[in-house]
């Protein structure tokens, strides 16, 4: 098939067929940067933390009663609120901890080690009780923390900390990491690794989601303390529904703020899932658009060249000929919307990656892109192409 | 004219209602979803002092690490707040018409019995040149004055729904609340106000709300008050206690100056330059001299304080649109070339070919303005939908300027869909059409 006739055709409507492939060039465009930034929200997403979940609840609370004051009566107050709490049916482990998954930050320092070239930066919690149960990850090398890990006086630090496998990785490579020392600047403690988890996520500025050191210590003072529960499943909420008046009954004179790590896990994600539901919506709507769009110029197409198919059947063209002068047409007009948009779609990617998203446009999506808008250009010409191809040879010979 | 060609236009549309909807539609569409999205972007992205964000400035010193910048991969990065030595030496200066050193932390409110159970709240330390530099609007009373800062007295400011909570809304100026075992006087209460963002504390995001109370930051070495926002540090204190906390480098508070004229933004930045190399003779501040006096708008943008996904949502909602016309033409031509032989009657009758393009675009700037404002309309519920999704939604809303904004880009949208279909039938010659028939 001679592309020449087409094209001398399609100058007629020069304009017209500029908007069409203006039109289908935005769309690859838009598609590819909706589909980029739909997966990489998605990655964000999927990314698991290692915990369990579904299945943990935090409560904190904080005192305004005078005895809380006393250093002495919390240390025993949060052994019996601990007790309280495991009390309660449908409870699996408890600890005190400022470690709060999915809240998007926490703690964090910076550490030295006696192998790593420099200083590195991870994140930082005190925790006290089965934190690990906790949590619902495993101390995969070495031991988890025991009560007397913990000293007994509150301004002597502790000796020893549990590390991701992560961080061991990035600190001592393959090496066993246990026994290894962790020191923050001069003077201070050193921390000796004796355990490593191998599961640990949460997200943290500096790209430091996956690093960790928990040391056996406090997370509760005279201002206040919190505890991190984990339920069985199913249970959470009848336990939830306990926390407030087991621990009141205990001592009434604080405050409580009890919020699902579910609850924080979806806080931290609305804005990607704004952005994937989002996106998604305008990926269909626009490729229903565009196939609305070149149907509409198809169809335009045919029914002003009724005459000259006419003429073209009876000069001896097939109905396959006219079928394939209308297919061909379009992939023409679509092809060069897709050379265009392939351009689109690496610039709109410049545009809106910014310094804090570094989401780069694969090739693999931009050819994904054009090939479902192959697919979608010719199946709406279709119609009206068919449409063409019943023109009766003899309509050449009447006049309009 | 305008009317006779506004009435031709009507005639037209309602000769063909299947196309008219599909044209409304297309508009409607791609208004709505253009609209929903610049809106959710001018509410996060607005200056939220007009005229008054470009003399406020936030100042950052690059105390951090000497081996190690703030962030480890960029050596031009520094600490996002400053040191609570460093302000209070900064804030020595009389060159700043204003300036409040400022951060967030949380009180016990003990209500009288009556009225309930005492509860926690945050509350902001602030200088009283705070109110004045933010355009805090009071109900009642008003700020402290620069007496109860030094003292410091026991004064605070409440927000409508704290005067509600313990008041009963009434006016509460010269009553007492207590905060933990002190008693503070009311003397101003705020009128509502809801900021998007919590424009004074870039370090939070899209998250918190402003704070319910506000109280003298000079309270904080006294009562030895604790942040409750971000604290960055990089050594340990040097000994135990809250005062070797002060004294340490660890950065925690937000620190703003009211600087009006360049030539007072420029002798500050010196005074601050200044400040950083005398204290590097006393051995701190071991990385290159690097200080950073940033007004609020240019603040906004670097720190990034509005996700990005929320600009990127904006620009493809605007390519969408465009989309949304440009797959208008096609329609719109073969409906006006349809009209091809009552054209041509009507110029061979003396109508003249700009009286037939203005006719077109009349026609389809009605189809523009009516899918506008059924998008608009869509779009209302749209970010209704969208505010209950991110954190602090219920700011979201349609202004004044975002009702134009989508008129003009619905009259953009006509004219974008019509132009060339309107000038390719009033090009048509009248005789051609006439010999024909």
């Amino acid at each position: 098939m001679p592309f020449g006739p087409i094209i001398r055709a399609m100058r007629h409507n020069r304009m017209r067929f500029a908007f069409i492939i203006l039109e289908i060039a935005i769309t690859l465009a838009i598609v590819t940067n909706a589909v980029n930034m739909i997966l990489d929200e998605r990655k964000k997403m999927l990314q698991p933390s290692g915990f369990d979940d579904d299945n943990l609840v935090s409560i904190a609370y904080q005192p305004f009663a005078p005895e809380f004051k006393e250093q002495s009566y919390v240390e025993a107050l949060v052994q019996k609120d601990m007790r309280a709490i495991h009390s309660i049916p449908g409870v699996k482990a408890v600890a005190t901890t400022y470690f709060l998954p999915w809240q998007g930050g926490g703690s964090s320092g910076v550490w030295k080690t006696d192998r790593f070239n420099g200083k590195f930066q991870a994140q930082l919690y005190a925790a006290r009780g089965e934190i690990f149960q906790t949590l619902g990850v495993k101390v995969t090398q070495g031991r988890a923390f025991v009560e007397t890990d913990t000293p007994v006086d509150s301004n002597v630090p502790t000796r020893v900390t549990i590390i991701s496998r992560a961080l061991a990785k990035k600190l001592w490579g393959n090496a066993n990491p246990i026994g290894h020392v962790i020191t923050n600047g001069e003077g201070a403690t050193p921390r000796t690794v004796i355990g490593i988890i191998d599961d640990f996520y949460n997200p943290y500025a500096w790209n430091i989601g996956e690093f960790v050191l928990f040391t056996p210590g406090r997370a509760y003072d005279t201002t206040g303390a919190v505890f991190l529960v984990r339920t069985e499943p199913g249970a959470m909420k009848s336990v939830v529904a306990q926390l407030e008046p087991r621990l009141l009954s205990v001592n009434p004179g604080r405050v409580f703020r009890i919020v699902k790590i579910s609850d924080l896990k979806d806080q931290y994600f609305s804005g990607g899932k704004l952005v994937i539901r989002a996106m998604t919506a305008i990926i269909i709507i626009l490729v229903f658009i565009t196939a609305l769009g070149i149907m509409g110029i198809s169809s335009l197409a045919v029914a002003e060249r009724t005459k000259q198919i006419g003429t073209r059947r009876a000069l001896g063209a097939t109905r396959a000929d006219i079928l394939k002068h209308f297919l061909l047409e379009n992939w023409l007009v679509t092809t060069a919307g897709l050379i265009l948009g392939v351009i689109g779609a690496y610039g709109l990617n410049v545009l809106l990656v910014s310094k804090l998203s570094d989401v780069k446009m694969q090739w693999e999506l931009v050819a994904g892109g054009m090939v479902l808008l192959w697919i979608n250009g010719l199946m709406s010409t279709v119609p009206a192409a068919m449409r063409a191809t019943l023109v009766p040879p003899s309509i050449a010979t009447r006049s309009v | 004219m305008l009317l006779y060609q506004l009435k031709i236009a009507l005639t037209s549309l309602r000769r063909n209602p299947v196309i008219t909807s599909l044209l409304i539609g297309g508009i409607a569409l791609g208004i709505c979803v253009s609209t929903t999205f610049i809106a959710l972007r001018h509410v996060f992205e607005k200056d939220p002092l007009p005229g008054k964000s470009n003399t406020l400035f936030y100042v950052r010193l690059d105390n951090w690490d000497p081996q190690r910048a703030y962030v480890a991969e960029d050596p031009k990065s520094l600490p996002t707040m400053v040191t609570y030595r460093d302000m209070r030496e900064l804030m020595k200066s009389n060159i700043p018409t204003r300036q409040t050193g400022t951060f967030r932390s949380r009180f016990f409110v003990h209500p009288d019995p009556k009225i309930g159970r005492p509860f926690a709240e945050d509350v902001r330390l602030v200088f009283s040149d705070f109110f004045t530099m933010f355009n805090v609007p009071f109900q009642y009373g008003g700020g402290w004055d620069k007496a109860a800062d030094a003292k410091p007295e026991p004064v605070i400011v409440i927000d409508q729904n704290t005067n509600q909570k313990l008041f009963g809304g009434a006016n509460s100026v010269g009553r007492t609340v207590r905060l933990e075992d002190r008693n503070y006087k009311v003397v101003g209460v705020l009128a509502p106000w809801n900021p998007p963002l919590r424009f004074y504390d870039p370090t939070q995001g899209l998250g918190p709300k402003v704070e319910p109370i506000y109280m003298p930051f000079n309270f904080t070495p006294i009562l030895e008050i604790q942040t409750y926002g971000n604290s960055d540090g990089w050594k340990g204190n040097d000994g135990n206690g809250f005062q070797a906390f002060l004294n340490s480098d660890t950065c925690w508070l937000e620190y703003w100056v009211e600087l009006p004229t360049p030539e007072k933004q420029q002798a500050f930045r010196e005074y601050v330059n200044n400040y950083v190399i005398d204290q590097k003779k006393h051995g701190r501040f071991g990385r290159p001299l690097h200080t950073e006096v940033t007004s609020m708008p240019e603040l906004t943008k670097e720190l990034g304080v509005v996700p990005p996904q929320i600009r990127s949502l904006a620009i493809v909602s605007v390519l969408f649109l465009i989309v949304c016309s440009l797959n208008l033409i096609g329609l719109l031509l073969g409906k006006f070339i349809a009209r091809i032989p009552e054209i041509s009657v009507r110029r061979a009758l003396g109508a003249s070919r700009l009286q037939v393009f203005w006719q077109h675009i009349v026609e389809c700037e009605v189809v523009g303005i009516a899918g506008g404002l059924i998008g608009l309309g869509i779009s209302v519920g749209l970010l209704k939908m969208v505010a209950k999704v991110i954190p602090n939604g219920d700011v979201v809303h349609l202004d004044a300027e975002m009702i134009a904004v989508s008129i003009f880009l619905s009259l953009v949208a006509g004219l974008l869909a019509g132009i060339y279909p309107a000038w390719r039938v009033c090009s048509i010659p009248p005789a051609m059409q006439l010999k024909v028939q």
